[in-house]
């Protein structure tokens, strides 16, 4: 079952003959609220990695006030992410036709998609189908003589992480230092430019003109269990064939792996996987077999969804230099404002590194886990969690690994 | 009727008011949760985390700072789990800060060492090569320092600049880290109001230019008093140790301010100027401090010639022995007050337009007296007292007694003048709120107004003159003045 890359459609002219802009047209006959209602039936929760139930998000905008805004998260720079791009790519009219419907639905007549400042060519992509839309009245003044007006920006990031998260995004668009606010007031409330603002990831988005057209409860049928619906996984790493993937959640791993992954390459072994982007818990081979990709399997298996970048580890990848990197990444991404993620990640970042060079001390690998929980959940956003959750993961899964470096040399990066 | 949540605080029940948080709820009712970005005058920032608070049905603990009380909370201030969390942070927080404790001169007023104290005391699993340095002692302005590697980026310095004096100097330049405090380009930290950044960084980042290295804080003592340099009278704290003022700062108060400026706070150095007079000079003679030279001056003016003008630089105690020594002693009528400036705040915040401490206390003498307002007239007069800068408006050709802090080439005796750091004195503001200078050092080289004036009386040969404060602050109630005051 597909519906995000189902069919491929770079231009309108395709997309329209594949089955697109019709579910505009359906929602300007429904009302705002039924709209909400649908979304809410279908059970889709938000891709950007949080899982949040959509059509709830939405039902937070006060219906009555002005100035509301819709937002699309298209910041995509977790490492092992990149299936908002694909998307855009293959499918760049689904995105609109999904903001336009939202737009409708909480009653925002200005919409911004936020975009990783290195995806040029997707930026320019999306200003093509923007113009494309307007020119067909799928966008701008009174759209489709329904009455509701709907623009679309796209604003271009400048390579800062944190902008990924949703208020240090609203900042970057004010054209401020991206830094995550402090909540509440949330977003729905006191968004961007002061007005009540959903954002959104790409792919929740692109996912609302199906359900329009075939109703929340088809949408919920698909998957497993309290995961509805499907998936985008990116697979990067030694497998077969990596790449994008829209599987049916509930999926289990090994199927995947094996049928479409198509395994592991000649002469590599599994090790480990990461299933939802880089800051969830890593997985052993062994838990990764018996996991289903969804949100409640892979939370009972301690991990999580997240943004469905999944990464596949070798054997012969050492687990400390993959950790280390990792720490580098969010030491160098931290916006700083909280105590404990601006001293900690850079705390265990050198930790890290002293260990890969094989000058830890045997309290190390302690003090990193320590340091890893104490900034656990006391930060204004989940970046400092985002490392300490695969810090003490990768270090209670593979201490095996980190004792090498301790004690002499490394089998694996023979450092 | 607003809404008063009740909530419980490690353990007992409280009535809040509605949207305070839970902080201010604590601090209302004597709980102390420790906080280093929070700042009762400028916005929420959150982000040092110190304030975090256990709520109960809640995962995670909260910042007390930022959490608006709601009914039926249950809120755990001291908990296992919030001491941990306070001890870890203050652990983040010392990750990169220097060891410079011994040479630092916030040692002794510095969060960083008070909480290490109470809620740290671990031992440190960091080693100096493992530090991040930073800039170190740069001047930012003319009374700022700033050394960036104390910083604990609390942001209260860049929020006071957006907020408070609306220049918005300072940002947090780079992240993560290697964040740090700066000074947007070609500008200087030189608004009206920079002193008060060193007060509010809770740490020794930020340190006072004047004041640095000069006392270490565990010796100074505080007297509570007011500013004199102009009519909005902030209420402040007078830091001084051997006789020696070293400091002003805020006494934070709803009336009147939460800070100081900065001209307000140097007002102490006029004391200790190289021009400060310890001694009467009449026409460019030196006299000590003999008074009766004072009088020999002036024995042979005929009162009726002599005009004396109240003085808004002068206190209501000073100001009334002036006019009790003119109308009771000299038995003359010219007694005057100045034309006065217009009072009101023009930068909103603090600064009045008024550079005189007590215009709103002589118009009210004036009023309840019924006193003359200037006319410019002095000029028919051939001696005027007065202090000496109300003098040099009105006695620019005639003899008089003028009373000065410094010394002057004017044409007359100048009295050496006790400070009001050094004298007790009333001073009315803008708002009227009647407020009393306090003694905080000694000087014996000066006189109070009231000292001269009483005894100039003794030598005219009255014995009616008053004899102390006291019967002063009993002519100031028998004539309704201070009915006016606040
Ligand atoms: C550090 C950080 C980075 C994030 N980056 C992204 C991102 O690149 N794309 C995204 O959609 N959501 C990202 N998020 C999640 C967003 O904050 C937000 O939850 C999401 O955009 C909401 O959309 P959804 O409900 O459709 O998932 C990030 C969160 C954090 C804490
Ligand atoms: S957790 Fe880290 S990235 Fe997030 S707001 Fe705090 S310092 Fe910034
Ligand atoms: S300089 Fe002081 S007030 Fe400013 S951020 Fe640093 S610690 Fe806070
Ligand atoms: S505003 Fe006026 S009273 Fe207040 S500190 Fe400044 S000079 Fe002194
Ligand atoms: S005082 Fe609450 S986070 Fe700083």
């Amino acid at each position: 079952m597909k519906i995000l890359l189902d069919k491929i459609s770079f231009d309108i002219e395709t997309y329209i003959r594949n089955g697109g802009y019709l579910a505009i047209k359906k929602a300007f006959s429904m009302k705002p609220a039924e709209i909400i209602e649908e979304v809410k039936t279908s059970n889709l929760r938000g891709r950007g990695g949080a899982g949040f139930p959509t059509g709830l998000k939405w039902s937070f905008i006060p219906a009555d006030k002005k100035n509301k805004y819709l937002v699309c998260n298209s910041d995509e720079s977790e490492p092992g992410t990149f299936k908002d791009r694909e998307l855009i790519n293959k499918n760049p009219h689904s995105l609109l036709e999904g903001m336009i419907i939202a737009a409708y639905a909480i009653g925002a007549n200005e919409g911004y998609i936020y975009i990783r400042g290195e995806f040029a060519k997707e930026a320019r992509i999306l200003e093509k189908a923007i113009y494309e839309a307007k020119k067909k009245w799928f966008l701008g003044e009174n759209i489709l003589k329904s009455g509701f007006s709907f623009n679309i920006k796209v604003v271009r990031g400048a390579g800062a992480y944190i902008c990924g998260e949703e208020t240090a995004l609203l900042e970057s668009i004010e054209g401020k230092k991206g830094q995550p606010r402090l909540k509440p007031p949330f977003p729905a409330i006191v968004g961007l430019y002061g007005g009540p603002t959903v954002i959104n990831n790409v792919e929740t988005l692109a996912t609302v003109p199906w359900i329009i057209l075939n109703g929340g409860k088809a949408y919920s049928a698909i998957g497993k269990g309290k995961s509805s619906g499907t998936k985008l996984f990116s697979v990067s790493g030694p497998v077969k064939k990596p790449g994008v993937y829209e599987i049916e959640l509930g999926t289990p791993f090994k199927d995947f792996f094996e049928n479409q992954l198509g395994g592991m390459k000649e002469g590599e072994r599994l090790k480990a996987v990461i299933p939802g982007g880089s800051s969830v818990p890593v997985l052993t081979a062994e838990e990764a077999m018996k996991v289903t990709l969804d949100y409640e399997s892979l939370q009972s298996a301690g991990t999580m969804l997240g943004s469905g970048g999944m990464i596949i580890i070798p054997e012969r990848q050492c687990m400390v230099e993959a950790l280390w990197i990792l720490a580098r990444f969010y030491h160098h991404e931290s916006c700083g404002q909280c105590t404990p993620c601006r001293e900690g990640t850079g705390w265990i970042e050198g930790i890290l590194k002293r260990i890969l060079q094989g000058k830890g001390k045997r309290e190390d690998l302690n003090n990193a886990k320590e340091i890893a929980q104490n900034m656990m959940g006391k930060t204004i956003c989940p970046l400092a969690d985002a490392l300490a959750m695969p810090v003490i993961s990768y270090i209670n899964k593979f201490e095996k690994e980190f004792v090498y470096h301790l004690e002499g040399k490394c089998p694996l990066c023979q450092k | 009727m607003s809404f008063m949540p009740k909530i419980k605080i490690d353990g007992k029940e409280y009535i809040a008011k509605e949207n305070e948080t839970i902080l201010q709820c604590a601090q209302r009712n004597g709980i102390y949760i420790p906080r280093y970005c929070y700042h009762p005058s400028l916005s929420i920032a959150g982000n040092c985390r110190m304030c975090l608070v256990e709520i109960e049905k809640m995962p995670k603990l909260q910042t007390a700072c930022s959490t608006i009380v709601a009914e039926g909370m249950n809120v755990f201030t001291s908990s296992e789990k919030v001491k941990k969390a306070r001890k870890d942070v203050l652990e983040f927080l010392l990750k990169n800060h220097p060891i410079d404790c011994p040479i630092c001169d916030q040692a002794g007023e510095c969060y960083l060492q008070d909480y290490y104290m109470d809620y740290g005391l671990r031992k440190s699993r960091v080693s100096l090569n493992e530090k991040v340095r930073r800039g170190k002692r740069r001047q930012l302005g003319d009374y700022l320092i700033l050394d960036n590697e104390r910083c604990i980026l609390c942001t209260r310095c860049v929020r006071f600049c957006e907020e408070v004096t609306k220049t918005s100097e300072l940002f947090v330049a780079n992240r993560g880290d290697h964040s740090f405090i700066d000074i947007k380009p070609e500008t200087s930290l030189n608004n009206p109001y920079s002193l008060n950044i060193a007060d509010i960084c809770p740490v020794g980042a930020f340190t006072s230019a004047d004041f640095r290295f000069r006392q270490r804080v565990w010796f100074l003592k505080t007297t509570e008093s007011i500013c004199l340099g102009c009519a909005t009278g902030c209420r402040i704290k007078v830091q001084h140790n051997d006789n020696t003022v070293y400091r002003i700062l805020p006494l934070p108060n709803e009336e009147t301010n939460t800070w100081l400026c900065d001209f307000g706070r140097m007002t102490y150095k006029e004391m200790y100027s190289e021009d400060r007079l310890n001694h009467i000079t009449i026409e460019s003679q030196e006299f000590g401090l003999d008074l009766d030279k004072v009088f020999d001056y002036i024995k042979e003016v005929k009162p009726q010639e002599i005009a004396v003008f109240l003085s808004p630089n002068l206190s209501i105690e000073d100001n009334i022995a002036l006019y009790y020594f003119a109308s009771n002693v000299l038995k003359t009528e010219n007694i005057f007050i100045p034309s006065l400036p217009e009072r009101k705040i023009e930068d909103g915040i603090l600064k009045n337009s008024d550079p005189y401490p007590n215009s709103t206390g002589i118009e009210i003498i004036a009023n309840k007296l019924k006193l003359k307002k200037d006319e410019k007239t002095s000029e028919k007069f051939a001696l005027v007292i007065s202090s000496l800068e109300i003098a040099k408006t009105y006695a620019r050709d005639s003899k008089g007694i003028f009373f000065s802090l410094t010394k002057s080439d004017m044409n007359g005796a100048i009295v050496p003048m006790k400070s009001y750091f050094e004298n007790e004195g009333t001073f009315v503001n803008w708002q009227k709120y009647a407020r009393k200078t306090t003694v905080s050092v000694v000087n014996e080289k000066a006189f109070s107004v009231f000292d001269v004036m009483k005894r100039l009386a003794v030598l005219f040969g009255s014995n009616s003159f008053f004899s102390s404060l006291k019967d002063i602050e009993k002519f100031i109630s028998s004539n309704g003045i201070d009915k006016e005051f606040k």
